[in-house]
């Protein structure tokens, strides 16, 4: 069964270069302001896509939420 | 202290003339631990002292590269020679920058490389691909680097940082005035470009940054007067935590991003041209497919590798595979050797554009340096293979690229090539 997970940015770590947004549009957007990533409110990932933009930040800013 | 020699010379720039010297990288790869390989000139008696740890494994890049606490970036610099702390601090830039300077100044232009952002240029980069390639095509073939792979990414990179196209032609010789830098000599008088500045304080130490300060501080007081949409004006409106970037900081931001907006994909689209040249059934393939295109893409960039090598120096004392590094050691990842890694890439010299598993660090091993570029430079090598793709241009090698002699960039002078007609 699909295991369904949040996600959370740490601000201070994101730079901004919008792998997340690239691989989960739905899940992801960069403010047009600050260029930083935020999760869309309540969007849930299955676990495997959801370790995919895990490991895809480059900048390790991404967790799952426990 | 008893430090494992290196097994072979990857740091002398004229070892580049004749490429990579991968057998190097593989016998340091396969050597346990990590090897000290001497830097600087030969028979100076310093080359042991001012050596470095050679760092050739993909796991142990991806350490080096996400541990930026341990291995600096702005303790000394991103290359392999030792500077003064005023010529540190005179050259300072986004790469030789750590947090919270480094989050600060990578804020300021992050917007305008973000894959969303980089889909705005696309249509120009395509028009401008087009435009080379026929013009190659008609011409029978030529200097693959003059004609198409140096003219596509510098006209792209002005354009995004409103320069006039008209002096793309001026700002490709003083880049390649930058590599010429690294290599083992200067390559220009101190005082060319009416330069009067110490070159210990310039960027790659050559006057030609001189002159790329010159041009910079031009646009500034153009941008100034008239600003625009533009990366230029961007930079000098930036309110980075409520401070506008220093004048240092704008001209080093500048010609970091004419440098590497060139350089850099230019020598991907070099080496991806040769390689479908000696590799013609991988370009039968994609032709046949072109769903391939975004595999084929990081394929061409893994081949390519443009950026050799990035340097960190341990903050602290520290251990990386075994091996023990004190505080203030030069620590070198060499991306050439982890992206033939044979325990990540499967049969890794096989240029392969249907490879799926293809996790290459030639931006870099992740961490807060990710190349800024990365999308905007696979942007324009799928442009132009489509649009090569779309002419089915077959092209054909003539005679062995020329080699750049540096260390740092994968550099091609000149590539000849032909077209099958």
């Amino acid at each position: 069964m699909n295991d369904l997970v949040q996600l959370t940015v740490d601000e201070d770590r994101c730079i901004g270069v919008g792998q997340c947004e690239l691989l989960e549009p739905e899940v992801f957007c960069l403010s047009d302001e600050d260029t930083i990533s935020r999760v869309v409110d309540g969007a849930v990932l299955d676990r495997a896509r959801a370790l995919a933009v895990v490991e895809g930040c480059p900048n390790m800013a991404i967790s799952v939420k426990a | 202290m008893d430090r494992r020699a290196s097994p072979a010379d990857i740091a002398t720039s004229s070892v580049y003339l004749d490429g990579i010297p991968h057998e190097g990288f593989t016998a340091i790869r396969e050597t346990e631990g990590l090897v000290w390989h001497p830097y600087g000139p030969i028979g100076d008696g310093n080359g042991e002292r001012n050596g470095f740890w050679a760092v050739a494994r993909h796991a142990d890049v991806r350490e080096v590269s996400r541990n930026p606490e341990v291995f600096s970036s702005a303790v000394g610099h991103t290359n392999l020679w030792d500077l003064e702390a005023d010529a540190l601090e005179a050259r300072r830039s986004l790469i030789d920058s750590d947090a919270p300077d480094h989050t600060r100044l990578r804020r300021v232009v992050s917007r305008a490389f973000t894959p969303r952002n980089t889909r705005n240029w696309e249509g120009m980069a395509r028009e401008i691909a087009a435009e080379l390639v026929d013009a190659f095509v008609a011409g029978g073939g030529g200097d693959w680097v003059a004609q198409v792979a140096a003219p596509l990414p510098i006209r792209v990179i002005l354009a995004i940082l409103g320069v006039p196209l008209e002096d793309a032609d001026y700002l490709v010789e003083l880049t390649n005035h930058l590599v010429e830098g690294t290599g083992d000599g200067p390559s220009l008088p101190d005082d060319a470009y009416g330069n009067t500045t110490p070159t210990r304080l310039l960027p790659f130490n050559s006057p030609a940054s001189h002159a790329l300060f010159e041009y910079a501080e031009r646009m500034r007081q153009l941008r100034l007067a008239d600003p625009g949409a533009d990366l230029v004006s961007g930079l000098l409106e930036a309110e980075a935590d409520g401070e506008r970037l220093s004048a240092n900081e704008y001209r080093n931001f500048f010609q970091l991003l004419v440098f590497a907006g060139n350089e850099t994909t230019r020598t991907a689209m070099v080496h991806g041209a040769l390689a479908f040249a000696e590799h013609p059934e991988q370009w039968a393939e994609l032709c046949h497919d072109p769903s391939l295109i975004t595999r084929a893409v990081d394929e061409v960039i893994r081949w390519a590798t443009p950026v050799l090598h990035m340097r960190r120096t341990a903050s602290c004392d520290t251990e990386l595979a075994g091996t023990s590094i004190a505080a203030g050691d030069k620590v070198v990842m060499w991306y050439a050797a982890a992206n033939r890694d044979p325990t990540v890439f499967e049969d890794p010299f096989r240029f392969d554009v249907t490879r799926v598993e293809n996790p290459h660090f030639a931006f870099g091993g992740g961490g807060p340096h990710f190349c800024l570029g990365a999308f905007l430079a696979r942007m324009e090598i799928q442009v132009l293979l489509e649009e090569m793709v779309a002419r089915n241009v077959v092209l054909q090698p003539r005679s062995a690229p020329v080699h750049l002699a540096s260390n740092f960039v994968h550099g091609v002078a000149s590539l000849d090539l032909g077209v099958a007609s």
